[in-house]
């Protein structure tokens, strides 16, 4: 959660990034988790003091990351507005490691505690409660473990000059954070950048593990990086392979039929679009034209109109042909400005 | 993460007014121009999915453009256009000779312990798949850091896995289509002959 949380933090204004982030909504319950275990107070003043707005942002964090929670669960792959800086908070959240002083601490959980109390006795499938009490109930054992394992939990943060990646916002709030190393490593500046770099890298590393397949089991960055290039190889001769096949099909089908492509969109590239769904399509339509029709086409010189007029059936067969029959003339002719409208009404 | 609908609709359509540019040339040009001209048009609609903000679009575009400025041109709005072509982000070109020699001169004076040697000798397999890495991703070379670089192969093989599954689903509607009409013409032809 963390490491794509600065995923979408880094480039916020970039589509994937959204996406992952919105498909990490899920797991803002667990952000929220780690964000919860830092809420409990060292005895660190002296570090709530560098941190510029430490108990505002932590409330404001707690209540945005509930109600982003239920947002994002609801709408998948949009990102909302807020999101972009939710989990930028959240990162930069779990990563302090001192946030709110004692009162705020305890007003938080008291206030977390009342809504698990009530929580457990609705049985709900639903993510959002679920995902608060699975947070409080957390952020409770971590509680009682506090004293024994601070050290463990403790993370290590960059100061701001040596982040180039990271977005000025982070600068804007915080001009420079105490960084606290783990227990048994070297603290001089160059290794904790060394090491706040690896972690980035090995952070990417993974993230790219997970999305080409076949590379989770395989351990060591070597390996892992040479089933990357040959993915992506792999990728890159797929499309010179598909467009050598497309452009030695039919001169025409390929500009032709884009253009009705063009006026409308959506439901068609969500699978529907398969060689099955021509065969489909094709013969109903065949049948359903008029005889004579048919034979004047095919006096026609054939490769001008045919495949034209033959393809425009059939991409939109899946969708029309099935609720309704008619229509076809118009499609025929090939008046692209009447289809389209007319598929919009029916759609 | 996998490419959205969304994605897909963008390229599709993004690819169609490339291929748009194309049309008035349909008839006289050959299979291979035909699909040089798909690929650029594929290729830029994928890069400008991403409106110049990673720096594999950019470099793809400026590949592209070296090929085929026009369509481009055309294809991207006006402003950017002039600002993703012309502007380059120059790399220091490293002598190899040079660096290589000094790079011996300090392997001899390090201590050899057997950890630090394989220790080095990783280091040095990585150092070599990075750098094929690099070669492989459109402007892998100006990515000066290993952390760009990986987000950037992110982003880039999410990019291609949404052009590839786009334009394997046109193929084969296209192809099916042909099919069919191959089919029937000949069907129809013979009954034709026939009858």
């Amino acid at each position: 959660m963390d490491l794509s949380g600065r995923f979408g933090a880094r480039s916020g204004d970039g589509v994937p990034f959204r996406e992952a982030t919105a498909l990490e909504s899920l797991h803002l319950g667990g952000g929220g988790e780690e964000f919860r275990q830092m809420v409990p107070p060292e005895n660190a003043g002296g570090f709530t003091a560098l941190l510029e707005l430490p108990p505002t942002q932590a409330v404001e964090l707690l209540h945005s990351s509930s109600s982003s929670a239920s947002q994002a669960t609801t709408l998948h792959s949009l990102g909302t507005l807020s999101f972009p800086s939710n989990p930028l908070l959240m990162e930069r959240a779990s990563r302090f490691s001192v946030i709110a002083t004692e009162n705020q601490q305890n007003g938080n959980v008291s206030g977390e505690t009342t809504t698990t109390s009530s929580v457990p006795s609705n049985e709900h499938i639903k993510t959002e409660p679920a995902e608060t009490e699975t947070c409080d109930q957390a952020a409770v054992e971590k509680q009682s473990n506090r004293c024994g394992k601070r050290k463990e939990l403790d993370k290590k943060v960059k100061s701001s000059t040596k982040k180039k990646s990271k977005s000025s916002e982070e600068n804007e709030k915080l001009p420079y954070v105490h960084v606290r190393a783990r227990r048994g490593q070297a603290t001089d500046s160059h290794s904790l950048a060394e090491r706040a770099r690896r972690e980035k890298i090995n952070a990417r590393m993974k993230l790219l593990q997970e999305l080409v397949p076949g590379c989770d089991k395989i351990q060591g960055t070597a390996l892992v990086l040479d089933e990357i290039i040959n993915h992506v190889q792999s990728l890159q001769r797929q499309v010179e392979m598909l467009s050598m096949r497309l452009a030695s099909v039919n001169p025409r089908i390929d500009f032709n039929l884009d253009t009705i492509l063009a006026s409308e969109n959506g439901s068609l590239m969500d699978g529907s679009f398969s060689g099955a769904t021509m065969q489909l399509a094709w013969p109903l339509q065949v049948m359903e034209t008029e005889q004579s029709y048919h034979h004047r086409q095919l006096q026609q010189p054939p490769s001008q109109q045919w495949p034209f007029d033959g393809l425009n059936q059939p991409v939109w067969g899946r969708e029309e042909n099935q609720d309704h029959g008619n229509d076809h003339n118009n499609l025929m002719v090939g008046s692209a400005s009447l289809h389209p409208n007319q598929v919009k009404m029916e759609l | 993460m996998q490419p959205t609908s969304s994605m897909k609709e963008e390229f599709l359509k993004k690819w169609q007014m490339g291929l748009q540019i194309y049309r008035p040339l349909i008839d006289n040009t050959s299979v291979s121009e035909r699909r040089k001209a798909i690929k650029l048009s594929a290729d830029v609609a994928m890069a400008s999915l991403r409106k110049g903000t990673t720096c594999w679009s950019r470099a793809l575009i400026q590949k592209t453009a070296t090929e085929d400025n026009f369509l481009v041109r055309q294809m991207l709005s006006g402003i950017k256009a002039e600002t993703l072509i012309n502007k380059k982000l120059p790399k220091v070109m490293c002598h190899r000779k040079i660096v290589r020699r000094s790079k011996k001169i300090l392997r001899r004076r390090q201590s050899r312990s057997a950890i630090e040697e394989v220790a080095a000798k990783a280091r040095k397999l990585v150092k070599k798949k990075t750098q094929g890495l690099r070669n492989v991703v459109p402007g892998g070379e100006f990515m000066s850091n290993d952390v760009l670089l990986i987000q950037e192969t992110l982003d880039y093989i999410v990019s291609l896995q949404t052009q590839v599954n786009v334009m394997r689903s046109i193929v084969d509607a296209a192809e099916a289509g042909s099919e069919r009409t191959a089919y029937y013409l000949g069907k129809l032809k013979f009954a034709i002959e026939d009858g």
